[in-house]
């Protein structure tokens, strides 16, 4: 189980490193989806089997999500099928591909292998997040909410109008 | 390690209640302005709820008894240390409420959500100092930074909000990541993210241990960051510059006033004076932020970023105060910040009723004879910046007074002999923009205030009541102090 850490582990840090090098968003958002799948092995080996998925549901997903609204952004009609063809093509996609499909062997290997799963003795279930949510620190979960509520209050006022003027540097550039 | 192990039952006692219950009270606050929202848009409306449940939530703090200390594992602590700097904080909410009203009045956008953001940032900032684990401050912490990117952001019209909003965020981003990755080292060496254990584990040793070192070394990034003191000061001047003028205020009094009480009863349940490392970081972090602020404070030909620089000088007065610990310097710490909220509110207060629908005003210009066209208005104005200063009579003195006090006795000889040097380059500036008031001008062409006199009434008021605090405590600080300890050692 220790190589499967380790290789997801520098799999974490390659993509990374190649999301912040990348100039286009697109190619940024491919090898972050695979920066999270390989935290989301990191923390399955390490004995979080219910984080590894939140990782996966909430984060991964959200970039998929952030993904299609790229897409409708950009407002692409005629031309957004070559578009699409273009960022994806072969050669961008074999990075995140490669890197992908050695996760995926590493998970196949994890479910079949019979392997005790992780590196600790003791796997925290689900049920062990919720009852300390829940229980000691539901404080703590009340705060979250409100946290979430200040975040969306202050997104729904400030994405509300659209503002001309970005940046005083960008000024004379727009004219 | 699991908590299942021993099922727990959480049971909060009758006192317990008692005491979240004024976190309960802005919560609902917060919500209940959301739905008046919901039904219509009524800025005064909302202004009234805002005020009166700040009021309330006070009142409530003030009267209600309740035990001298209560404790709701594992997050939060109310003693008379965490209780008298949530009421400071209430009280000073309340104040920026009251400002406020006259000054988004004037304005065109929308400015209900304001009051939800200055609510839950309120919110944030008193979770701060009641939080004894990493998880509240955390999240206290960020209810404070995520409503003040937005509150920051506020008047999308104005030039310069966006950016002073992006640098505040991405900076308080930037320093929240170091912070957390600073708890998780802290985790990794104790085993635990409360304070008291994390103590207990350090107890026996005389050197911290090295992974301990950088855990608290990026605890401390982040901290500074958001105290803005010298090595993680440069987002300060552009934010208070950008940021609307309440919003200014409190970034300068609740955000930093709660972080250093949080930084105080963290740094005393660590018992962080034992360790030579942690105090030299200390010491020149508050010799840097008094040096730098000042010298750069005397360059600047705006207003608010004048006060920007001083803050971060004030800061390393404060850091003084807190290094020299003890009872004292903990005293002096809770006194000093007294003074500077009052002042420090008051200040801008006085820029927010001179700004027009505009801008706000902040250039030397908009002061240039302020004593010929608005005598009272530029006497209170001088009366705070002396405060600033540390002139004799104003609270800001005594503030002053009682943390070389501290420092005298804790033998900080060094830093009390930097601070004296500074408060006498902070009053050249703060005299130079006194001289620029009291110089004679002829009437100039000025927008008149559109808005009704009864809008600026509730202002003056503020005012009057924030200078009368500041003569009150300058002059009888022995009540303020009697309370601070009476409350602190109980």
């Amino acid at each position: 189980m220790a190589i499967i850490f380790y290789m997801a582990s520098a799999i974490a840090v390659i993509a990374t490193v190649m999301v912040i090098t990348r100039h286009n968003l697109v190619h940024a958002l491919l090898y972050l989806v695979v920066s999270f799948l390989a935290v989301a092995i990191v923390f399955y080996v390490l004995g979080a089997p219910f984080i590894a998925v939140l990782e996966i549901i909430i984060y991964a997903g959200a970039i998929v999500v952030l993904l299609i609204f790229v897409i409708m952004m950009l407002n692409l009609r005629q031309e957004s099928v070559a578009q699409e063809k273009q960022w994806f093509s072969g050669k961008i996609i074999i990075g995140p591909l490669i890197l992908a499909s050695i996760l995926l062997v590493e998970m196949l290997y994890i479910l079949t292998s019979g392997e005790p799963a992780g590196l600790s003795e003791n796997m925290i279930e689900a049920k062990a997040v919720g009852m300390s949510l829940y229980g000691p620190y539901v404080l703590g979960v009340e705060l979250s909410g409100i946290l979430l509520m200040s975040g969306i209050v202050g997104a729904y006022h400030l994405g509300r109008q659209k503002k001309k003027v970005t940046h005083r540097f960008l000024e004379k550039k727009e004219e | 390690m699991l908590f299942l192990s021993e099922r727990k039952e959480v049971v909060m006692s009758r006192e317990d209640l008692l005491n979240i219950v004024p976190l309960f009270i802005l919560t609902s606050a917060a919500i209940l302005i959301l739905f008046s929202i919901a039904i219509k848009r009524n800025h005064k409306v909302i202004y009234v709820i805002t005020a009166l449940s700040l009021l309330a939530d006070f009142i409530f703090l003030v009267t209600v008894d309740t035990p001298a200390k209560g404790i709701i594992e594992p997050l939060f602590i109310f003693d008379g240390f965490g209780k008298f700097n949530f009421g400071l904080i209430l009280i000073t909410a309340l104040a920026l409420t009251m400002l406020s009203y006259a000054y988004f009045e004037q304005r065109e956008e929308r400015k209900e959500e304001y009051y939800i953001l200055l609510i839950l940032a309120t919110l944030g900032a008193c979770t701060l100092v009641i939080s004894k684990h990493f998880v509240s401050l955390f999240l206290g912490l960020e209810i404070l930074s995520v409503s003040l990117y937005s509150m920051i952001a506020y008047l999308r019209k104005r030039k310069r909000s966006d950016e002073a909003g992006i640098k505040y965020l991405i900076m308080a981003a930037f320093s929240s990541a170091f912070m957390l990755f600073g708890m998780a080292l802290i985790y990794y060496t104790t085993g635990s993210m409360e304070f008291g254990a994390i103590a207990s584990y350090l107890a026996p040793f005389s050197k911290l241990p090295l992974l301990m070192i950088a855990g608290l070394g990026f605890l401390l990034i982040g901290i500074g960051f958001k105290l803005g003191v010298v090595p993680f000061h440069m987002w300060i001047a552009d934010v208070y510059e950008g940021a609307p003028l309440p919003v200014t205020s409190f970034i300068a009094t609740v955000s930093k006033g709660g972080i250093v009480i949080l930084l105080v009863r963290f740094f005393l349940q660590i018992n962080g004076h034992q360790y030579t490392s942690l105090v030299v970081i200390f010491s020149v972090v508050a010799i840097a932020s008094m040096f730098i602020g000042n010298l750069l404070a005397l360059q600047q030909q705006n207003i608010k970023r004048i006060l920007a620089y001083s803050s971060i000088s004030h800061m390393g007065y404060i850091l003084v105060a807190f290094l020299a610990g003890g009872s004292l310097g903990i005293e002096a710490v809770a006194f000093y910040l007294v003074a500077y909220f009052i002042t420090t509110v008051g200040a801008f207060g006085i820029l927010t009723t001179l700004s027009d629908s505009q801008r706000d005003a902040e250039l030397f210009d908009d002061v240039r004879g302020l004593f010929w066209r608005r005598p009272w208005t530029a006497a209170i104005f001088s009366a705070m910046l002396l405060s600033l200063a540390g002139v004799p009579l104003t609270a800001g003195f005594v503030g002053e007074f009682y943390i070389v006090a501290a420092g005298v006795q804790g033998n900080m000889w060094l830093l009390v002999i930097i601070l004296v040097i500074n408060s006498a380059i902070g009053l050249f500036y703060y005299i130079r923009i006194i001289s620029i008031m009291s110089e004679k001008q002829e009437a100039i062409d000025r927008p008149e205030v559109t808005l009704k006199p009864s809008v600026y009434f509730i202002s003056g008021i503020t005012i009057a009541a924030l200078v009368i605090a500041l003569f009150w405590v300058g002059i009888f600080p022995d009540r303020l102090m009697t309370l601070i300890r009476f409350l602190i050692f109980s």
